[in-house]
């Protein structure tokens, strides 16, 4: 057809010109291509790059590089072993799905319960207001004779609680750690004569995550009158002294005790001035009147957003997320230092409450030179792993330093309870132990050094009918 | 590039290069007659564009799929932090110890005998004179004897996560039990002797609790895998005062039958006496880890019907000393199975929702088991007896049976046996001490009050 308008030779190298055309668009094509394949052109990035941010896109959570460790591994051996086993009969458990099996009955939730509380218009509360508890109690007290508050004269009856999630931990070693922490706490609390509560129950659906405490709290108050204080310990917080018996003469004029310091809550309004990860609380009127004041910042939702805008503005140094706890303690404290400020005793003379960080390296330093007994920063009673957060996928610290120096913790205070049987760790990061006492014929005669075996804090009164 | 190819050909042609040009301007029609030389240098280019065609490919479809050869830095980072944390986890989970490194595994001989310890021959006058020196350590509260629970699992976390999840609950609702009928609990995670490890390990330990707590008057070992199921039943101590050792287990599968399963060590009770201390001597001997525990293992399986072939248990080597030395150990032996003091799961776990239909808490027996035992799940391993998710289920439902009972006090159950959520069964109250009154588990043994429902 070109050689009608062209002529012949003309024509040829006209084709020759498309031909060569051709072969230049479709080499730079490629050479685009191949370019953009491994170096990534700029902001178009690499397909890979593409394929993630609509994956991104598509999923709404944001995750953090050295974070996402942790969720990645579990997932990716779930999900490889999900492929490719039988579900209903396997008898390994590593090709289990847990999820499979827990039953969330959503119908129920939707039929409504009859006995839900409240609807959404009106203000939170944790429960109808009581007025006149400390009347009720001594009552009760007074008619039961076998439950009294106190086992013994300056020994009031203490009731420790803690808890975590009745879902398996989304860190494979999470419950491992939480185990070995509720044994710790069993132990201290056998030699030291108080009660566990081991909580797995989510009383109320909008007071979710570390506000899960307060319906809580109440409602163990109202149910156990016998109960004088109620001490919450959070589930990453060791016992680390077992010798140190808590002062509760000191407390006999208080009904909130707190680790921190009263300049930086009442004066600085530091965010971490006092810290409710391990606390005192007396069962009386004043305390349930404090949970109604403290509740209120707590509602999942637009209530806690909000109530955290508000604690970041009032606070010194504390960044932003929606509101906690810990934030709603200093701010009431701070707020109201006249109405509640009497009766809390913002305790700095012993780690009613430890922060990890501080403490974990100088462990062998410590067995040096002191001896279980001080409490303080010489042996501390209790060291909490702020931050750590071993049953969950992300952590504020790396994950070797938090779970290696939690065994050392652990052992650190499982050691004082093997050493009343004559044995003790093979070293701070062993789960091994050795024998440091020989048996005996007469095991009466043994009397372990740090006089746990038999405590004063945990004889019975000698009068008492048998 | 064929094309080009030609083009090129025709531009060496028009220089003049070749020899054998004239045939040259034929190759667009496809002449299949070419000399030799033509052919061979075609051949060479065609691999030439193949190979070209072949590495364009490649790295294309480098940068489609992400074949990553871990060119770029921040995979690189990414790659060694995973490897880190999975170094770390394995690490926690192994169970090597970085304290033993050098030592070797040692095993008894089939020569030595094993001990628990020294020989101890007076300790019910020991033990008697200490509690007439130590009276605020009293061995009966309440009109009570002191009863001290023991239970334990490996120190190191489980095969799979969903083990130690359920230890966390077994250890709960053991926790539950022990708070509402005053029981201590000690729970076990080390070895105290590495010859009497596995199911041997309870051993040292109940006889290291027995010589340093004389005030303890019952010693009652559970496993981990046991649920209690009746929050309300107390034992009938009352029942147990002229014996030792209470066991659930049917006299006739043990001493006609000799099963193997005839009794049940997940559950048991030992008074902490000088006639303990023996037994536990004399049970001990098969238990040292290697040729000795083997060899008792034919022992066992030629004696006992019907178990398989293993190593010895210590269930079956106590069954073997019951029954070779019958006279001397079985009068202080209560076999009990007029409740569950061990209940097989299987029988059981179905039929909760019936029981809460018909029964109430309490009976402690079929009705109502007070102890459901999850024998073969093994949840803390990686392979049990039965499939996966009829164990787990079943485990779960039986601690939500359990944890009903605990939560009906603060006026709440759990919305289904396999739910995690709970639901409201109780308005709040202005006066919640009426309530405690009626449902406090710990209230209704005061005197000898029937439970209410």
């Amino acid at each position: 057809m070109l050689e009608k308008y062209l002529g012949a030779q003309r024509a040829r190298k006209f084709q020759r010109f498309l031909n060569h055309c051709k072969v230049t668009i479709l080499c730079l094509f490629l050479t685009i291509v191949v370019l953009r394949g491994t170096i990534g052109a700029g902001k178009f990035g690499t397909p890979e790059q593409d394929f993630v941010d609509i994956r991104n896109r598509f999923s709404s959570r944001k995750l953090s590089e050295p974070h996402r460790i942790l969720g990645e591994i579990h997932s990716t051996t779930s999900s490889s072993s999900r492929s490719d086993s039988s579900t209903t009969s396997t008898t390994n458990y590593n090709d289990f799905d847990i999820n499979t099996i827990l039953v969330d009955e959503e119908e129920e939730e939707e039929q409504g319960d009859e006995f839900e509380k409240r609807s959404s218009n009106e203000p939170y509360s944790l429960g109808p207001k009581i007025s006149n508890w400390d009347e009720q109690r001594s009552k009760w007290i007074r008619e039961n004779p076998n439950f009294s508050n106190f086992i013994r004269p300056g020994k009031p009856r203490v009731l420790l609680v803690t808890g975590s999630s009745p879902k398996p931990c989304e860190n494979p070693v999470g419950d491992h750690y939480l185990l070995k922490s509720i044994k710790n706490k069993i132990d201290y609390c056998r030699l030291h004569g108080i009660e566990v509560f081991y909580n797995m129950a989510l009383f109320d659906a909008e007071m979710a995550g570390f506000w899960a405490k307060l319906p809580l709290i109440r409602k163990l108050l109202l149910a156990h009158p016998e109960v004088e204080f109620l001490w919450w310990m959070d589930s990453d917080a060791m016992f680390t002294d077992m010798a140190f018996e808590v002062p509760w003469e000191r407390y006999k004029d208080s009904n909130l005790v707190m680790h921190g310091w009263n300049e930086m809550v009442y004066d600085e309004k530091n965010w971490i001035g006092l810290n409710t990860g391990s606390f005192l609380l007396r069962n009386c009127q004043w305390s349930l009147d404090i949970l109604d004041a403290w509740a209120p910042m707590g509602p999942k939702g637009k209530v806690r957003d909000e109530a955290g805008k508000i604690l970041t503005r009032e606070l010194k140094g504390r960044p932003v997320f929606e509101a906690d706890d810990q934030s709603a303690m200093v701010y009431l404290l701070a707020k109201e230092k006249e109405k509640w400020g009497d009766k809390v005793y913002l305790e700095n003379g012993y780690y009613l409450h430890g922060y990890w960080g501080i403490l974990v390296d100088r462990y062998e330093e410590m067995i040096e030179n002191y001896h279980p007994g001080f409490g303080d920063h010489r042996w501390p009673l209790v060291t909490h792993f702020v931050g750590c957060k071993p049953c969950g996928k992300f952590g504020d610290y790396p994950v070797e330093r938090c779970l290696k120096q939690m065994d050392r913790a652990f052992n650190f205070g499982d050691n004082q309870i093997l050493q009343i049987y004559g044995f003790t760790h093979k070293s701070l990061v062993s789960r091994r132990v050795r024998r440091i006492r020989n048996e005996t014929s007469n095991p009466l005669e043994v009397k372990d050094e740090l006089g746990l075996l038999h405590p004063t804090f945990k004889a019975v009164e000698v009068s008492s009918s048998s | 590039m064929g094309q080009e190819n030609n083009l090129t050909q025709k531009r060496t042609t028009s220089t003049g290069g070749l020899p054998t040009t004239t045939t040259t301007t034929t190759t667009n029609s496809r002449n299949r007659t070419l000399p030799r030389g033509r052919q061979i240098q075609k051949t060479f280019n065609n691999i030439k564009i193949t190979i070209l065609c072949g590495f364009v490919t490649i790295l294309v479809l480098r940068g489609t799929i992400g074949v990553n050869l871990g060119t770029s830095q921040n995979d690189a980072v990414n790659a060694a932090v995973i490897e880190e944390t999975n170094r770390i986890l394995a690490e926690i989970r192994s169970d090597s110890d970085p304290s033993d490194r050098n030592q070797t595994e040692t095993f008894m001989s089939l020569n030595e005998t094993y001990a628990l310890g020294p020989k101890i021959l007076n300790w019910d006058t020991e033990r008697t004179s200490w509690l007439d020196k130590n009276r605020e350590y009293p061995n009966f509260v309440k009109g009570k004897p002191r009863i001290l629970l023991l239970t334990g699992s490996p120190p190191k976390p489980c095969d799979n996560p969903i083990g130690d999840h359920y230890l966390l609950k077994s250890i709960k609702n053991k926790i539950d039990y022990c708070r509402l009928h005053g029981i201590e609990i000690v729970y076990n995670m080390a070895h105290l002797d590495m010859e009497l490890a596995g199911y041997w390990a309870k051993l040292p330990m109940i006889r290291r609790l027995m010589l340093s707590h004389p005030e303890v008057e019952w010693i009652w070992w559970m496993d981990s895998d046991a649920f209690f199921t009746d929050m309300v039943f107390e034992l009938p101590m009352s029942k147990y005062k002229d014996y030792n050792m209470v066991i659930h287990g049917y006299p006739d599968l043990l001493f006609e039958q000799n099963s193997w399963i005839a009794i049940n060590t997940g559950s048991f009770l030992f008074r902490n006496c000088q006639w303990s201390l023996d037994l536990l001597d004399a049970w001990a001997p098969m238990g040292p880890k290697g040729p000795i525990r083997e060899e008792a293992g034919k022992i066992l399986t030629a004696n006992l019907k019907g178990r398989p072939a293993f190593e010895a248990d210590d269930q079956s080597a106590l069954i073997y000393l019951l029954l070779s030395k019958k006279d001397k150990w079985m009068e202080k032996v209560f076999l009990e199975n007029s409740f569950y003091l061990h209940g097989y799961w299987a029988g059981l776990v179905d039929r909760y929702e019936e029981m809460m239909e018909k029964y109430h808490p309490g009976l402690g027996d079929e009705r109502w088991p007070f102890v459901t035992h999850f024998v073969g799940c093994k949840p803390c391993g990686s392979y049990g007896d039965y499939p996966v998710e009829r164990c787990l289920s079943s485990m779960e439902r039986a601690f939500n049976f359990a944890d009903n009972q605990v939560l009906k006090l603060y006026g709440f159950r759990h919305r289904g046996l396999l739910s995690p959520k709970i639901k409201r069964i109780r308005n709040e109250t202005i006066t919640p001490l009426e309530f405690v009154d009626q449902f406090d588990i710990r209230r209704q043994h005061e005197g000898t009050v029937e439970p209410k429902n």
